[in-house]
């Protein structure tokens, strides 16, 4: 049988197809290496990225679900809690052992209780509600908190970018 | 295409330069002469080499691997550059060996590694490629075979090179080839137990301990090697530079093999002593799917004391990592396992018990107190003086004691039923309040949770699976002196902070709160006071505080009843009131016997003391309500202001215990002559409200 790390991600693909969450859609990009996920993550609704389909890629270690997949958002999204180069900074993508940001208590952090589902709900509900506290893009955080119209506008035309139009 | 064109331009340059000279000499061997005798002919045959074996390598490559993954072509790029570095850096070192020869071989090293690293990064792949064909184990297999046979090769050239023309560049060469070859061994390993891995349906548990365990035996022998190799470089040519990187890779790679075995042997020792084997009905009773590997658990699983269940291998996996539960965090090792706690439980028996043993009836402080600490948990020092039980599972016990004991007070009590309950419920929250700080907000929000039931029932000995388990109190409590700090005097207190103590907004609350956690902390005190008392009362052979039905129930539920009536009890849900009492008076009753002053013995002048406390303890809940009369003795070591902000810690004067202090008769006078007064405020009951209510007459 193969690894444990390729047995569950693959159990995970499985229960994802079945019963997909609403607004996120994931799986690996080729069936050939399940070590490399492709997630579209539906902007929520009644927020300033409503109607976004935003793309994004999973990485995970040989050593998943002990240690965190990185994720990262293909896609250009203005947003306190993503890096600029798009990769996303929430608590639960982080191992237990390091603390980027020496804010996050471990109690919040990566166990392999956590899935490829929870983290995207994790996403999704980070889109909605940003954290300005542990900003991961400053300018975006500060836009966020002084400017929240500018803030709206942006993510208005990442929204549409992200469309295509 | 780039690299077709840069092919096709050597293929011509070498054509050109070949036909140029046989164009000009017309023979061969003049023209070889020729050919070697030019320079810039030679540079061009050298790059048609360099060529020629690139694509030989391409071709090895396209036959043993295939389609390289970008991550291994990654991987290759990054490593190639640092062993093309380093290869410089040999050359410095056997500069006067230089010749084409020795560039060939260390080209021929430098491809032969790259294979070797191909072959690793493709075992490794193994165990994450869902499907292997035959083809991938016939490449793998031909590809070790053949790096294996040419490190052989290799290495033996090397060695009786060395032995026969003494020591030169082929040293290099064959340590290099031997590091390679444990490279090789490594990964026939990893295949092999990959492979026996795939045979089977289900997880093999033990792979990782083998791979583990050949990974720390393969890194102790390239450290030898490579300590062995720089020694004899230092003895023959000089230090060897390009071998530090390598050396320094090798040497941090064993140190992590050695404390990932370190790491895993103890999370097997600890699942195997600590943690009990799940039995088939926990398995089969719900959901029994492994959330570490999502697979159904059948067999080889173990049960933490959190009650979550895991597959025994996914759980030493994660322990190499972390010592938490994966789905709580409770942090497992921690966890005072049954024997150890018994251990301490004893050392404290007989630290309590060293003078002389209590008598019976002292054993349980609450005897004494019925209908006053209704559902404390609390753990008090004297109990271990009869009961030798660990903290998590004495507790249902001696529950049920404090409940029978509970019986004629609840019962004869005026209070109505729901407060008792809630009475009840309130001795839990504040009982969280008083484990270590660290634990308390948690414990209270699970405390919550159970609203209306007691605390008996709800407090099964394992606690509810996301309960932290509650630290023993023993370590603040225990040491008979860590007396908590004094909160202050209310006498102080002004309007405003008197205000700030009112209202449904969460800076009220907040002072409430923070209010009752300074009584709390005083109730403590006095607790513990009971403790020590009880101690000496029985070293010195003084009669203890029996004195349990001589304080009249029915007037410490009428009190009770009264101080919900005080001011604030109007606020919107008082009939929530969650309230726990404790008299104070025995403290001081206590200091005093202990000081071996006899309490005047006539129980009716015992005087009572109510501390009435009631709050919801979450802040944010709104209904929230608070009615607070504290006994004057509390407000009396209550000092200094609490505003609308909790006290920090440096605010609170520092405890001074009143013993230590040269005026303690005068105290003693002070505090008889108050509860006397206080004793006679009880005995009318009308008086109550204004008494225990003092605090809250003044606005």
């Amino acid at each position: 049988m193969a690894g444990s790390a390729l047995k569950r991600l693959m159990a995970e693909y499985k229960q994802l197809t079945l019963n997909p969450p609403e607004g996120i859609i994931a799986g690996p990009v080729d069936e050939e290496n399940f070590f490399e996920w492709e997630a579209l993550i539906m902007g929520p609704q009644d927020t300033c990225f409503e109607g976004g389909v935003f793309p994004a890629r999973l990485t995970f270690p040989p050593d998943y679900p002990l240690s965190p997949p990185k994720m990262k958002f293909t896609c250009e999204i203005f947003h306190p809690n993503i890096y600029s180069d798009g990769r996303v900074c929430i608590s639960i993508l982080h191992a237990p052992g390091d603390d980027p940001m020496g804010y996050e208590t471990s109690a919040e952090r990566w166990s392999p209780v956590q899935s490829v589902e929870k983290i995207l709900l994790s996403v999704v509900s980070m889109l909605a509600e940003p954290n300005d506290e542990s900003a991961a893009n400053v300018d975006a955080a500060k836009t966020w908190r002084d400017d929240r119209n500018g803030f709206e506008e942006i993510a208005q035309v990442t929204v549409r970018k992200s469309l295509g139009l | 295409m780039r690299s077709f064109l840069l092919t096709g331009l050597s293929l011509a340059l070498t054509a050109t330069v070949i036909g140029n000279a046989y164009y000009q000499k017309k023979q061969f061997y003049p023209s070889v002469v020729y050919i070697t005798k030019s320079n810039p002919s030679m540079a061009v045959l050298y790059i048609q080499a360099l060529v020629f074996v690139v694509l030989t390598g391409k071709m090895l490559r396209a036959l043993f691997f295939g389609q390289l993954r970008d991550a291994e072509m990654e991987h290759l790029i990054e490593r190639s550059w640092y062993a093309v570095t380093e290869t410089c850096l040999a050359f410095t070192v056997f500069r006067d060996d230089f010749s084409p020869r020795f560039v060939a071989l260390f080209t021929l090293l430098l491809f032969l590694k790259c294979f070797h690293w191909l072959a690793e990064d493709r075992i490794d792949y193994m165990e994450r490629s869902p499907a292997i064909s035959w083809l991938f184990h016939l490449r793998a297999l031909s590809l070790m075979f053949v790096l294996g046979f040419l490190d052989i090769m290799f290495v033996r050239h090397a060695f009786y090179s060395t032995l026969l023309k003494g020591p030169s560049v082929q040293l290099v060469f064959g340590f290099e080839y031997e590091i390679l070859f444990t490279v090789v061994l490594m990964i026939f390993i990893k295949y092999v137990l990959h492979a026996i891995d795939l045979q089977s349906q289900n997880p093999w548990d033990n792979k990782a301990v083998y791979l583990l365990y050949s990974e720390l035996i393969m890194g102790l022998i390239r450290v030898v090697l490579y300590i062995a190799f720089v020694f004899i470089m230092i003895k023959v040519h000089t230090f060897p530079l390009f071998a530090i990187r390598p050396m320094y890779l090798t040497v941090r790679a064993f140190q992590k093999a050695a404390q990932d075995v370190i790491l895993s042997r103890r999370a097997i020792r600890n699942m195997n002593t600590l943690y009990p084997d799940a039995t088939p009905e926990e398995l089969s009773s719900g959901d029994n799917v492994c959330i570490i590997c999502r697979e159904e658990m059948t067999t080889n699983c173990k049960k933490l004391p959190c009650n979550h269940i895991f597959h025994t291998s996914c759980l030493r996996s994660w322990f190499q990592r972390q010592q938490t539960c994966p789905t709580c965090r409770l942090e497992v090792l921690r966890m005072p396992r049954p024997a150890a706690a018994q251990q301490a439980q004893q050392q404290q028996q007989q630290q309590q018990a060293q003078p002389a043993q209590p008598p019976a009836d002292n054993q349980n402080p609450f005897n004494n107190m019925p209908g006053m600490f209704g559902g404390f948990p609390f753990q008090w020092p004297p109990n271990a003086g009869g009961q030798a039980v660990p903290p998590p599972f004495g507790w249902p016990q001696q529950q049920q004691q404090q409940q029978q004991q509970q019986q004629p007070g609840a019962a004869g009590g005026a209070a109505p039923t729901s407060q008792a309950q809630t009475q009840a419920q309130a001795g839990t929250a504040s009982s969280s309040s008083t484990s270590t700080s660290s634990t308390s907000t948690t414990t209270s929000s699970s405390s919550t949770a159970t609203p209306g039931v007691p605390p008996f029932a709800s407090m099964a000995p394992p606690f509810p699976g996301s309960m932290p388990f509650m630290p023993p109190m023993m370590p603040p409590m225990f040491s008979p002196f860590s007396f908590p700090p004094p909160p202050v005097p209310m006498s102080g207190l002004s309007e405003e902070e008197l205000r700030a103590m009112e209202g449904v907004e969460r800076g009220n609350v907040e002072a409430r709160v923070q209010w009752l956690r300074d009584i709390q902390a005083l109730l403590d005190g006095a607790m513990l006071l009971i403790g020590q008392y009880n101690t000496v009362a029985s070293q010195m052979g003084t009669m203890g505080i029996s004195t349990a039905p001589t304080a009249p129930p029915p007037q410490a539920s009428s009190s009770q009843a009264s101080s919900s009536s005080s001011p604030s009890s109007s606020l919107p849900s008082s009939s929530s009131l969650s309230s726990s009492s404790a008299t104070l008076s025995q403290t001081a009753q206590l200091q005093d016997n202990a000081q071996g002053r006899a309490w005047p013995q006539g129980e009716g002048a015992r005087p009572k003391y109510t501390s009435t406390i009631s709050n919801t303890h979450t802040t944010d809940s709104p209904e929230r309500a608070r009615s607070s009369s504290i006994s004057q003795d509390a407000e009396k070591q209550v000092e200094g202001a609490v505003g609308g902000a909790p006290a920090k810690e440096e605010d609170i004067p520092k405890w001074e215990n009143p013993r230590e202090e040269g005026h303690e008769d005068e105290m003693h006078e002070v505090r008889k002559r108050r509860l006397q007064h206080f004793s006679q405020q009880n005995s009318s009951p009308g008086d109550e409200s204004s008494s225990s209510s003092g605090k809250h007459e003044q606005h």
